[in-house]
C-alpha cells in the first residue's frame, strides 16, 4: 500500500496508535494484504486484493466503507482494517458493510486505537452478509485512552446465509473503557452457525453494556454467545444475552462470566432464553462475582499472593 | 515439625474434628487414612490455612511456633502446601503457565516436561488449558506435577488418586517417593489402604479425632478388616479409644 505524501504524518501517528493496539504496521503497507486506515473522518489508506472489492467515501464526522468478498474466493491473507483518531476531542462514525458471497472465505483484522483522546465518541455500524457456505472471522480489538474519556458505540447486525459460518470477537482488556455500548445481533438461517465473543475489562468508572443476540431462525443453525467481563473499582456493567430458539432442530447456547473486584463494582447479566419451536435447544451459563475461592486458594498454597492469584486467573479468563 | 495440637472445629454447629492431635516430623512419609466423611480433608485444609478451617479449640504449629491465625499464602511462604482433593479449572491457562505460576517460578521447557512426564503425562500438555476440555483424571496429574515443581518443606496430597484409574497407583508412588527424596515431607490423605501402605506412619482417622496410628501395614490392615463395614461414619468417638498400632 501506499499512503499519499499529504498523509504521511498522520499515517505515522496512526501506525503508532494501531501498534499500540496490538496491530502489526508491516501487514497494513503489505501488498498482498487488503487494509483500509482511517484516521477521523478521511481514509488515509486502502489496498486491495484479487478476490476483494472495496468501495468508500466519506460521512459528516466519518467514512463508510463497503467490503465485498467475491463468490468461492478464500482471502489468504486477513484483511486489516485500522482506525484511529489523532484529536483529543471529537466525534467518528464508521460505516461497513460486509458482504461475503457464496462460497466465499474471509479474516478480518480490526484494529481502534484512541489512545490520545480525553473526549471522544466513536461510533461504528456495521451489518454483514454471509452468504451460502461462506465463512467471515471478524476480530475485533479496542485500545483507549487511560483518561476514560472514549465512547464507543457499537451496533452489528448479521445475516448469515445457509450453511455460513461467522465468528465475532470483541476485546477491549489493555485499557480502561471509558463508556461502551455494543450490540450484536444474528439471524441464521439454516445449518448456519455463529459465535460472538466479547471480552472486556472496566477500571475506574467505567461504563460497560453489552447485548449479544442470537436468532436462530434456520432449521439446525447453531450459535454461541459468550462475554466474560472484569469489573474493578466503580465499574458499572450490564450484559444481557439472548438466544431466541425460532426453528426446528436450533441450539443455542449463551454465558456469561463477571468477575468482581472491589466493593464498588455494580455489575449486571441478564440471559434471555426464547423458544418458538419446541424442537429448539437452548442452554445458558452465568457466573458473577469475586474470583472462585478454590481458585485463589489452589495458587495461593503455591505461594501466589491473592493478588498475583487474582491477575493470574483474570488474564487467563480474557486471553 | 508441624504439629496439629488438641484441635477441634465445628462447622454450622457440626463438631467436625474432635481434640485432634498430630505430629508430622520432617522428611518423613506420612498417610493420613479413613472412610469418607471422617474429616481427612478438613485436617488437610486445617493445616494449609484455608479461612473457613482455622480451629476454635486448638492450634496449628511450625517448629513449635502457633500459625493458626496465618493464611494460605503466608503459611505457603513458610513451606507448607497441598494438592487439592478437587483440581479446579483455570480457563485460558496454558499448562505450561500453570506450572511455572506465569513466570513466578523460574524453571525451563525441560523442567516443567519432566514433572508432568512424573506425573503421567506427556509433553504435548503444555501447550493444553488447564480447562474443562481436560478430563479431571488430566487435571489431577497437572495439579501433582505442579506441586513437583514447588520448593516446599510439607506437601499434603489429599486423596491424589480421585479421578485416576487404578493403574495409577505407581505414579502416586513415584511422586510421593520424588519428593521424599529430596527431603520433603510428605502427607498423602487417603481412603484406600494400598496407598496407605507407601508411608512412614500412619494416622487412622474415625469420625474427626485419631483412632490408631503407628506402622502403616498394621494401620492399613486394622483399616481393611474393620473400617470397610463402618456403622458409625459420622459420630464422634471418644479420643481415649486412641491406640497405638
Amino acid at each position: 500500500m501506499r499512503i499519499a505524501p499529504n498523509y504521511s504524518k498522520e499515517f505515522e501517528k496512526i501506525a503508532e496508535a494501531y501498534e499500540k493496539s496490538g496491530g502489526e504496521v508491516s501487514k497494513l503497507l503489505d501488498k498482498r494484504v487488503a487494509s483500509i486506515i482511517i484516521s477521523g473522518d478521511k481514509i488515509i489508506g486502502l489496498n486491495s486484493v484479487d478476490g476483494v472489492e472495496i468501495e468508500s467515501g466519506k460521512l459528516e464526522k466519518g467514512v463508510w466503507a463497503k467490503i465485498k468478498i467475491l463468490k468461492d474466493k478464500k482471502i489468504e491473507m486477513p484483511i486489516h482494517l485500522c482506525t484511529g483518531f489523532l484529536g483529543k476531542e471529537g466525534e467518528q462514525r464508521v460505516d461497513f458493510d460486509f458482504t461475503v458471497e457464496d462460497g466465499a472465505n474471509v479474516k478480518f483484522v480490526s484494529h481502534c486505537s484512541f489512545p490520545w483522546s480525553t473526549k471522544l465518541t466513536h461510533k461504528m455500524f456495521a451489518t454483514v452478509r454471509i452468504g451460502k457456505g461462506a465463512t467471515m472471522i471478524y476480530e475485533d480489538a479496542h485500545f483507549h485512552s487511560e483518561n476514560g474519556g472514549v465512547t464507543l458505540i457499537s451496533d452489528t447486525h448479521a445475516v448469515i446465509e445457509e450453511k455460513g459460518r461467522y465468528k465475532n470477537s470483541f476485546e477491549l482488556i489493555k485499557t480502561r473503557v471509558g463508556e461502551l455500548k455494543v450490540r450484536m445481533d444474528v439471524d441464521l438461517k439454516k445449518d448456519a452457525i455463529a459465535e460472538l465473543n466479547s471480552k472486556v475489562r472496566g477500571k475506574k468508572n467505567d461504563e460497560i453494556s453489552i447485548v449479544e443476540s442470537l436468532g436462530l431462525n434456520g432449521e439446525g443453525s447453531r450459535g454461541i454467545a459468550k462475554s466474560t467481563v472484569v469489573a474493578t473499582d466503580e465499574t458499572h456493567a450490564r450484559i444481557i444475552n439472548e438466544a431466541f430458539g425460532n426453528a426446528p432442530y436450533s441450539k443455542g447456547h449463551i454465558e456469561c462470566t463477571e468477575i468482581t473486584k472491589g466493593d464498588n463494582v455494580d455489575v449486571s447479566t441478564l440471559p434471555v432464553l426464547k423458544v418458538t419451536n419446541d424442537l429448539s435447544e437452548l442452554t445458558h451459563e452465568a457466573s458473577i462475582g469475586r474470583v472462585n475461592s478454590k481458585q485463589l486458594n489452589t495458587l495461593m498454597a503455591k505461594g501466589m499472593s491473592e493478588e498475583e492469584a487474582t491477575e493470574f486467573i483474570i488474564k487467563g479468563l480474557l486471553g | 515439625m508441624l504439629e496439629l495440637r488438641n484441635v477441634s472445629l465445628f462447622l454450622e454447629e457440626k463438631r467436625i474434628l474432635s481434640n485432634l492431635s498430630m505430629e508430622f516430623d520432617d522428611g518423613k512419609r506420612y498417610v493420613v487414612l479413613g472412610n469418607n466423611g471422617t474429616g481427612k480433608s478438613t485436617i488437610a485444609n486445617m493445616i494449609v490455612g484455608v479461612e473457613r478451617y482455622k480451629p476454635q479449640v486448638g492450634g496449628v504449629y511450625l517448629d513449635g511456633k502457633n500459625i493458626t491465625s496465618l493464611g494460605v499464602y503466608e503459611r505457603a511462604k513458610l513451606g507448607i502446601t497441598i494438592a487439592f482433593q478437587e483440581s479446579v479449572n483455570f480457563e485460558g491457562i496454558t499448562t505450561f503457565d500453570y506450572l511455572t505460576l506465569g513466570g513466578k517460578i523460574k524453571a525451563s521447557y525441560n523442567d516443567a516436561k519432566r514433572a508432568l512426564e512424573l506425573a503421567g503425562l506427556n509433553s504435548e500438555y503444555l501447550k493444553r488449558r488447564v480447562d474443562d476440555s481436560l478430563s479431571g483424571g488430566e487435571r489431577k496429574r497437572i495439579e501433582l506435577a505442579s506441586i513437583l515443581m514447588l520448593k516446599m518443606r510439607y506437601v499434603i496430597l489429599d486423596e491424589p488418586d480421585s479421578g485416576i484409574d487404578m493403574m495409577s497407583l505407581d505414579t502416586i508412588s513415584r511422586i510421593i517417593n520424588t519428593l521424599n527424596s529430596s527431603g520433603v515431607t510428605v502427607i498423602t490423605i487417603t481412603h484406600r489402604e494400598e496407598i496407605a501402605r507407601n508411608g512412614d506412619y500412619a494416622y487412622l482417622i474415625c469420625s474427626g479425632t485419631v483412632l490408631r496410628e503407628g506402622v502403616p501395614a498394621n494401620i492399613a490392615s486394622y483399616y481393611k478388616k474393620l473400617c470397610d463395614r463402618c456403622d458409625h461414619p459420622n459420630e464422634i468417638v471418644e479420643s481415649s479409644e486412641r491406640a497405638e498400632a
